[in-house]
């Protein structure tokens, strides 16, 4: 007979038996949590006024409603996008979230920082710093890179599709849920992992190991994934079956063949890395898998088949956001739509097939070091491709109206040839034994992450702030500003850490040899001017709120699918 | 073909022969220099015969470098220049709960390999340059991973 008690008791084996209490606890909270959900999901009154909407639309499955507005009204952003399950809502919530675990983790990365201005950890421990890192990596790439992706998929792909139906809001409402548990979890672990969980410290449930709750971790991290596989699966739904008839797969909008790309990655390599976290987790009850078992090496490689294709994941969507920012800024046409689709799509295949590349100097073996640098190798011909798309475009413009999301994605551009050159570097194998582990990989992926992942997604904040607020303007000269000063501070911190990391200065550590003071001390400086930056976004957004709206609310990304933009949009501050 | 579509053209032939150049000039260094890259071996053919035989051990959070005349030292690596050296590298279990991952890297020597618990990596190289050369733990292994550091010396 099922017997409580003794599973709990098997589970306190696990967590060092001074936890039971926290398992109790938990378990009530779960209970609690799940009356609540019963509660939301079947009893809030919010529906019944949707059902009422979409009645007054002559819907006769009311369930299928696609609320662009409200009682004819432009919708304004208010708490209640967590009671409606409407796209539309589900993005508004995911992309606020990411913002807010994009200033969580941020600061989290400015601590750091300025734990590190003298060589031996003073201001900041080694503990606290651990913990720091393993936080500031995992929120950022899949609480905000993740969630800014999904956000903006959920928010723009019914505009982009024309979508008259949207049958699985309540699905994409669970992932939403599930995600951001996920993301508390992983916030409240304070484990000690980095992002790589790999095992034999994962599984050391003690503050100088992986962390005492690191389990926690490992559970959220689980979490996160099934959020992203609902997702994922309702999104391809949305994109196969609920577009407008008008719209065919060949004229659909590069964003839309982006966020495809995305989702498909997702649930093509996410599997191995959820399997092998379930068996992490089994391995803290009865550790038969990464301790006793014959390789330590298998959780880092079903790790990597995951871990490289996230980092895709994380700036593909925001390509196919510069595909839809660039026309318009420049009133003309993306160069090539073929090469877009196509670039977009290999880095799909391709990206799936590098990821030994992370593990290199493990033992790996002379012929598969040889397969994973030429791989690495090939992946770039499609990056390459895409960024000469960009040039195309920007070079057959007749002008460039630089407003401050066209600042963004000028700098994103940059960005990434910097960040994507020093990336293929890497692919060679005695230069990759070289500089892997060391600040030369922080310095090429902050690059990428800050000037695609975060730069993009502000354009498109940015873009969109009217529509959100109803029709208010953001203060133009902060907001390019706060521009400046993400790209100063970006580039400063990215170079000191190539130069460091070129010169062998290791990345991840607490403290460092004094010879890297310099280094260290131009990233610090770097990180602080971007942290600053930050705060006059968020100073430019509070005070913009709070004015009378002044201009159009439309969708700015809404107006034509791949095309010149017919009228300039209200967004655009100029 | 228009003029667009030759443009396009022209630019991935480019990206192309830059990258196929330099995926063929790498594959051509590692088949050259094979016995520099870690390796799941205790000894390869390629290795030099003469070389000295250095056993490794990661440990949080302190290397153990275990000569082949049966001396230790911690921290501190010694090599005579000139003359080739074999490391054997692998984890063991130190005061914490288990043997984890660690890594160790000597960028100044391009020398980096991993020490994995249950598992002997292995490479060689060869010094040429006296002089003192910091080595460092570059897979996170937990609370003092950043003092798992030291120097290689080599002395003539």
């Amino acid at each position: 007979m099922f017997s409580f008690n003794a599973l709990l008791s098997l589970a306190s084996i696990g967590l060092n038996g001074t936890n039971l209490e926290l398992l109790y606890l938990s378990v009530l909270l779960g209970i609690i949590a799940i009356i609540l959900f019963y509660f939301y999901f079947r009893l809030v009154p919010a529906k019944e006024y949707l059902q009422e909407q979409a009645e007054d639309a002559g819907y006769e499955r009311t369930n299928e409603y696609v609320r662009d507005k409200l009682s004819d009204k432009p919708r304004e952003l208010s708490w209640k996008i967590f009671l409606y399950d409407d796209s539309k809502s589900i993005g508004l919530r995911y992309l606020f979230t990411s913002i807010l675990f994009l200033f969580i983790a941020g600061s989290f990365g400015v601590l750091m920082r300025v734990s590190l201005t003298e060589p031996n950890p003073t201001i900041i421990g080694a503990a606290q710093y651990n913990v720091l890192m393993t936080e500031h990596a995992t929120l950022m790439i899949y609480m905000f890179a993740l969630g800014a992706a999904l956000g903006l998929g959920f928010y723009l792909l019914p505009s982009h599709l024309k979508l008259k139906k949207d049958t699985m809001g309540v699905y994409s409402s669970i992932a939403y849920w599930v995600w951001l548990a996920g993301g508390i979890f992983i916030l409240i672990s304070r484990a000690a992992l980095r992002w790589y969980f790999y095992p034999p410290l994962s599984l050391e449930l003690t503050q100088s190991g992986g962390g005492e709750f690191a389990w926690l971790a490992v559970l959220g991290l689980e979490l996160v994934f099934i959020g992203l596989m609902i997702a994922s699966v309702v999104i391809i739904k949305i994109i196969a079956f609920d577009r407008s008839p008008d719209i065919k797969l060949n004229q659909m909008s590069l964003f839309s063949w982006s966020i495809l790309f995305t989702v498909i990655m997702a649930i093509s390599s996410a599997p191995p890395l959820m399997v092998g976290l379930g068996m992490l987790f089994y391995d803290y009850f009865n550790p038969i898998f990464f301790i006793t078992g014959t390789n330590t090496l298998l959780f880092t490689i079903l790790f990597w088949f995951w871990g490289h294709p996230i980092v895709y994941m994380a700036i593909i969507p925001f390509f196919g956001l510069i595909y839809e920012i660039i026309p318009k800024f420049t009133g003309t046409k993306i160069y090539s739509y073929n090469s877009g689709v196509w670039g977009l799509g290999l880095l799909l295949i391709l990206s799936e097939l590098v990821w030994g590349h992370h593990l290199l100097n493990s033992g790996l073996g002379i012929a598969w070091i040889t397969f994973f640098t030429t791989m690495s190798f090939l992946v770039v011909i499609p990056s390459a491709i895409t960024v000469f798309n960009f040039i195309g475009t920007l070079w057959t413009a007749k002008s460039i109206r630089t407003t401050v999301p066209m600042l963004f994605v000028l700098n994103g551009i940059v960005d990434f040839i910097i960040g994507g050159i020093t990336g293929v570097m890497q692919s060679f194998a005695p230069f990759n034994e070289q500089v892997h582990g060391t600040y030369w990989v922080t310095g090429h992926f902050h690059f990428i992450f800050i000037g695609i992942t975060m730069g993009i997604s502000f354009a498109a904040f940015y873009m969109l702030f009217p529509t959100f607020t109803g029709g208010r303007k953001y203060n133009v000269s902060l907001a390019r500003w706060h521009f400046a000063l993400t790209a100063g501070g970006s580039y400063l911190m990215a170079f000191a850490w190539s130069v460091g990391g070129f010169l062998g200065m290791p990345r991840a550590v607490a403290g460092y040899f004094g010879f890297f003071q310099g280094y260290q001390d131009a990233s610090i400086i770097g990180g602080v001017i971007i942290g600053i930056g930050q705060l006059i976004f968020l100073y430019n957004i509070a005070t913009s709120w709070l004015k009378a709206p002044s201009t159009s609310s439309d969708n700015a990304f809404e107006e034509e699918n791949t095309g010149v933009s017919k009228t300039p949009s209200p967004a655009g501050g100029k | 073909m228009n003029d667009k579509t030759k443009k396009e053209f022209i630019w991935i032939v480019a990206v192309l022969v830059v990258l196929i150049g330099s995926a063929i000039g790498n594959v051509i260094y590692i088949s050259m220099h094979s016995q520099n890259f870690a390796q799941n071996v205790n000894a390869h053919p390629t290795y030099p015969s003469n070389a000295d035989i250095v056993h490794v051990e990661g440990t949080q959070w302190s290397w153990t470098f275990v000569y082949s005349n049966g001396t230790t030292t911690t921290n501190v690596l010694n090599v005579t220049v000139g003359k080739p050296v074999v490391l054997v590298v692998t984890s063991i279990k130190g005061a914490e709960q288990f043997a984890v991952i660690h890594d160790l890297s000597i960028p100044k020597l391009a020398i980096q390999v991993y020490a994995i618990p249950g598992q002997n990596n292995s490479l060689s190289f060869t010094p040429t340059v006296i002089g003192s050369f910091y080595f460092e733990c570059v897979e996170y292994c937990g609370l003092d991973h950043y003092e798992m550091r030291g120097y290689l010396n080599v002395v003539a």
